[in-house]
């Protein structure tokens, strides 16, 4: 396996049941590699497993068949609990179309979230987070709650958050899929940034706008892969 | 990381004021609740316990059995006291009283009391004793003196307040169906104030004034006998039973002239009557209890998906499922913990007040307290934790999606 692969699937196959017991496929076999420092897109028609294979790779769902290689390592063996958080908590970000931050708690707070679980001291945390707000020019924003800010705003909290514990790997749902298209170019310049320190970012998107910012977009369809490298005329 | 999971679990719960404050409030009312009705439940039976404390188990009455039979001849009298005395064996002593309702004023106060005639033997037999003055005496006895020993109660009765002093009340005089009556001497609360036997509120004279000169015909004569000890009062009553036939010659067949009651079996029925109350009071908080908990059960439900999403989002961040239990069992015994205490405190607060009202007699019992708090922390807990639980085990995915 070469140095800089950091993701690779092989054959990785993932069904849901219904309540009377029918199965329903939704990934069919997904062989994929995934290079550290790539920016890669999930494209894909409703339906095609987009979101699904991006929250296996994110560990928030197990796996059916197949392998997952992370660093190497296969983890999608993995079903203890500690284990598979430890691995969300450090080495993954999640950005969700619908932001999900905790609504009581203010921005701060949010991002500090993950450092709670990784065991950092609420000082050093909450520095670093101070620190992350202003990264996404929400400085003068660090006491507000999420009802009190713009969408554009609670998605750059959310990023911010997925920063926190310094994960080699932002895993993005349709990040800009709520968002007005200013909002939406300054996440992807976040991403960007966040690429060029040699990081991988896995985005879901409907948008060619959001895309082009890709190196390649993966694209999905009926559950299988149908093309790995496809470029859009980007003007990045 | 224990502390940050406790102070995750107080600020969640300050954040969530309303959620935080309705599911309190079923705890709090099941709490207050049932320590109320508890106490009212043990302030029921202390009551009866009270009014029966100084009533000697050994005691047996004896009275005419007024309108039934009334064509006999043959009545109780005070001879029979002296006859059965005389023939008993398991009987240590008696006393004859009449008793009466009387008329008495005390300056412009004037209430009807019912009164006691009797020898100075019966403030023995009736375990009464004097807080002030004396007792009746043989010469008195014999003279009709016009003299009385007043109840605990008739202090407050006709001088306004029972703290009054008893000494300072000697020597007044009493009107007593338009006679002056001196009294001689007052009598320790005594707690008794059943119907049958109220001799806090009772007025006492010597056996031959009231008789004579008070009562008249009003006075219903009752015997008062004390058996050897409590195992022999059943083998007293049957041996008084078959001398005070024998005195009033009943032939075999005939129905008694007279009724026996022992002083257990009042107790007895005295006691029923309270168990019974209290089993119905533990069926209303039972029922209260229920309620609550549903209540606390419902707010509790309704925001689940929204902890549900909460836990996804934690899970997804990297929070383990055992810091996030932690979290929320330590939210649901914090809320049930305050809430059990709040009602505690609010429980204890009503039950004085209710105290204070007239006819109201509540005791606050540790057993209330144990049971109420308990229960509403038990159901607070599981269902703050149990929806949790579910939540905990999802897929992060599927709990963030709040289902």
């Amino acid at each position: 396996m070469p140095k800089d692969l950091l993701i690779k699937l092989e054959g990785v196959k993932k069904s849901y049941f219904l309540a009377n017991g029918e199965e329903i496929p939704v990934l069919k076999g997904i062989d994929l590699e995934v290079k550290k420092g790539e920016f890669v897109a999930l494209m894909g028609e409703s339906g095609g497993g987009k979101s699904t294979l991006l929250n296996i790779i994110g560990c928030l769902h197990p796996l059916s068949a197949g392998k997952y290689f992370l660093e190497g390592r296969d983890i999608g063996v993995l079903r203890d609990d500690s284990a598979l958080a430890f691995i969300r908590n450090k080495k993954m970000g999640f950005v969700f179309q619908s932001f999900n931050l905790l609504s009581r708690l203010s921005a701060l707070k949010n991002v500090s979230l993950p450092a709670v679980y990784a065991g950092i001291t609420k000082k050093e945390r909450e520095a670093k987070a101070e620190k992350l707000l202003a990264g996404v020019n929400l400085g003068d924003r660090i006491l507000h709650k999420p009802t009190e800010l713009s969408g554009g705003q609670q998605q750059r909290v959310a990023i911010a958050r997925a920063l926190m514990n310094d994960p080699e790997i932002i895993l993005a749902d349709e990040p800009t899929g709520a968002l007005d298209s200013q909002s939406g170019e300054e996440i992807m310049k976040i991403f960007c940034d966040f690429k060029k320190r040699n990081k991988t970012v896995i985005m879901v998107t409907h948008t060619p706008s959001a895309a082009k910012y890709a190196d390649r977009i993966i694209f999905l369809r009926d559950g299988k892969v149908i093309s790995h490298d496809y470029k859009l005329n980007s003007t990045k | 990381m224990k502390f940050e999971i406790l102070y995750m679990a107080f600020e969640a719960l300050i954040s969530n004021k309303l959620r935080t404050f309705l599911s309190m409030l079923g705890v709090i009312i099941g709490v207050s609740t049932v320590i109320v009705v508890v106490g009212i439940g043990s302030g029921a039976q202390k009551k009866v316990d009270d009014q029966y404390k100084n009533l000697n188990v050994t005691t047996i009455l004896a009275m005419g059995n007024r309108g039934k039979d009334s064509s006999s001849s043959s009545k109780i009298s005070e001879e029979d006291v002296a006859y059965v005395l005389e023939n008993a064996s398991f009987v240590a002593t008696g006393a004859a009283i009449v008793e009466g309702s009387l008329s008495v004023a005390y300056g412009s106060t004037s209430s009807s009391l019912p009164a006691i005639g009797t020898d100075p033997g019966y403030l023995d037999i009736a375990n009464l004793e004097l807080s002030a003055g004396r007792s009746f005496t043989e010469d008195e006895l014999t003279g009709k003196a016009k003299v009385a020993i007043i109840g605990y109660s008739s202090l407050e009765t006709f001088w306004g307040d029972e703290t009054t002093d008893p000494e300072s009340v000697l020597g007044e005089y009493l009107t007593v169906a338009n006679k002056k009556v001196e009294i001689i001497g007052v009598l320790e609360e005594n707690g008794t104030s059943s119907s049958m036997l109220n001799y806090d509120g009772s007025i006492f004279v010597p056996f031959t004034t009231a008789e004579k000169t008070l009562l008249g015909s009003n006075a219903r004569l009752m015997l008062n006998f004390l058996a050897k000890d409590a195992e022999s009062v059943s083998v007293a009553m049957v041996e008084i039973e078959a001398l005070l036939r024998k005195n009033h010659k009943l032939k075999d067949g005939k129905e008694n002239d007279f009724r026996l009651m022992d002083a257990g079996s009042m107790v007895e029925s005295a006691s029923a009557t309270a168990t019974t109350m209290a089993i119905l009071l533990t069926s209303v908080a039972t029922i209260v209890l229920i309620v609550s908990g549903i209540g606390i059960m419902n707010v509790m439900f309704v925001t689940v998906s929204e902890r549900t999403k909460e836990i996804g989002i934690i899970k997804a961040v990297g929070g383990e499922q055992k810091d996030i239990l932690s979290q929320f069992l330590l939210e649901a015994v914090i809320l049930s913990g305050i809430g059990g205490i709040i009602g505690v405190v609010i429980g204890e607060t009503i039950i004085p007040f209710l105290n204070s009202l007239e006819d109201w007699y509540v005791v606050a019992s540790v057993t209330g307290v144990a049971i109420a708090f308990s229960f509403s922390a038990l159901v607070g807990i599981f269902f703050g934790f149990y929806p949790a639980l579910q939540a905990s085990r999802l897929d992060p995915v599927d709990a963030l999606r709040g289902e």
